[in-house]
């Protein structure tokens, strides 16, 4: 029986003791993706982030001729809740919780930071995860351009970051405060509370499985999205920030495994045109996560999230996953999200439509112009010459800050 | 061992303790040590691999009381 205790100790110490590669991380997010989008569609945050926010405004009766569904029936508003919920209980069993209350500069930043996201992500229509990490491997003209813009908007924000510390360095100093951590080789109570956590989430699953079981397998595989992402650190800005800023590139490749993963098993998917297509046509499966942002609104989209993302210190997942954690500044950026996102919905994106005209917001596919072999390469080529950038950089510091 | 330099990234998140580092190391010369207090769990994976990089040494990683993280770094 000891042996066995034994080696349950030693399991539980390896995933939880120390942090885990980013690649692994990314390549079981990237299988995760898969099945979520074998189940009914690929891994997204700003909609059930937006939903968080309908919600919230209509419990204050606001845009009362909004029709809202719940958190509790919308499969991407729960996938947010279960994806901080998952993050808890993985920053509980490693010891990791704290509430982390930085100085007042960086919660500014943080909610500035959320706003900027949620007003990129409902311009663009998507944001690092539905027109990244999901659009790119969905074979999405308007994935590439978001991505690109987001990249741009990544560097003017980490340049203007550099030069905030430099000139003005109070903005990020001051009182801070850390509350509920475990103190070294005691807090015991965090692992019983993770246990707490991780029961809570298993009933929340079963409760769903005579009614709605799609949503029961979005509870579990959202919350170990949440686990995965805090124990591997995986975080989209990080990715196309770290080359630039400390020139590691370990971020970043954890990123391209998961995107290489996900490109393999969406084209399956697509091609072969796998999962429930009792609802939707054939050529609507195909057209999952490819959304009408090519070229205008993808750009736009794209630049102000990269602001954004940068600012906070944490893109969408990486948002959630450090709100779980218990890092206050990205309670900040996550309110921002959630607070912003409806009334961007309602004011802003209206009016960016009216700026573009139809041939600046439409559903480019790749595979209707270049085929599914060509899609596939293009966005494969894309890949590899990231990683060959961002290690040669790493090497030589060509394009590092520090 | 002198610590010429105390750098709090208390509360701090990514990317701000890493930035505040590199910007501190700049700021010595080598051979002189620094120590950081910290409490982003990030730092502490981020931390070796940027020393390695960057040709200074990790002397002290530690965990206190409070959820902080001790580092002390000498410049290469």
């Amino acid at each position: 029986m000891s042996k066995e205790k034994n080696s349950l100790s030693e399991l539980f110490r390896m995933v939880f003791g120390k942090h885990w590669p980013v690649w692994v991380g990314g390549i079981l997010l990237g299988l995760l993706n898969i099945l979520l989008f074998a189940i009914k569609s690929p891994w997204g945050a700003s909609g059930g982030i937006t939903n968080l926010g309908d919600n919230l405004f209509s419990l204050f009766g606001m845009f009362s001729d909004k029709v809202v569904t719940p958190v509790s029936q919308n499969n991407y508003g729960m996938l947010v809740v279960l994806i901080v919920l998952g993050s808890f209980a993985g920053a509980l069993f490693s010891k990791e919780f704290a509430l982390r209350v930085p100085p007042k500069g960086e919660m500014i930043k943080g909610l500035l930071g959320g706003a900027l996201m949620a007003v990129g992500a409902t311009v663009g229509i998507g944001c690092s995860i539905g027109s990244f990490f999901s659009g790119v491997p969905a074979l999405s003209g308007g994935a590439l351009i978001f991505t690109f813009a987001m990249f741009v908007g990544v560097i003017l924000s980490l340049k203007y970051l550099i030069w905030e510390m430099e000139r003005f360095p109070k903005w990020s100093t001051g009182k801070s405060y850390t509350f509920l951590a475990a103190a070294p080789e005691k807090g015991k109570w965090q692992i019983i509370a993770g246990i707490i956590v991780l029961l809570g989430v298993i009933l929340l699953a079963y409760s769903y499985t005579d009614t709605n079981p799609v949503m029961s397998w979005f509870i579990i595989i959202a919350s170990l999205m949440g686990l995965i992402s805090q124990r591997s650190r995986f975080c989209i800005v990080k990715s196309f920030r770290d080359p630039f800023m400390s020139g590691e590139s370990h971020g970043t490749v954890g990123v391209i495994a998961g995107l290489l993963v996900s490109l393999v098993g969406f084209t399956v998917i697509k091609y072969f045109t796998i999962g429930d297509i009792s609802e939707v046509s054939q050529r609507a499966r195909e057209l999952t996560w490819v959304f009408p942002n090519f070229w205008g609104k993808a750009l736009l989209g794209g630049f102000i999230f990269g602001l954004g993302m940068t600012i906070a210190g944490g893109c969408a997942v990486g948002t959630l996953w450090r709100v779980g954690e218990g890092q206050i500044k990205l309670w900040f950026s996550l309110l921002g999200l959630v607070i912003f996102s409806p009334l961007s919905n309602s004011y802003i994106v209206p009016f960016v439509d009216g700026l573009l005209p139809q041939g600046a917001k439409f559903r480019a596919y790749l595979p209707d112009y270049i085929g599914y072999d060509g899609a596939f390469f293009l966005i494969l080529l894309i890949l590899i010459g990231w990683y060959a950038f961002v290690k040669w950089n790493e090497r030589t510091g060509r394009f590092s800050a520090f | 061992m002198e610590i010429k330099m105390t750098l709090d990234c208390k509360g701090l998140s990514c990317p701000m303790p890493m930035m505040k580092i590199a910007k501190a190391m700049k700021e010595l010369k080598s051979g002189e040590v620094l120590e950081v207090l910290g409490t982003d769990p990030g730092t502490k994976t981020d931390l070796p691999s940027w020393c390695e990089k960057s040709g200074n040494e990790l002397v002290e990683s530690s965990d206190l009381d409070g959820g902080i993280n001790r580092f002390v770094l000498r410049k290469g």
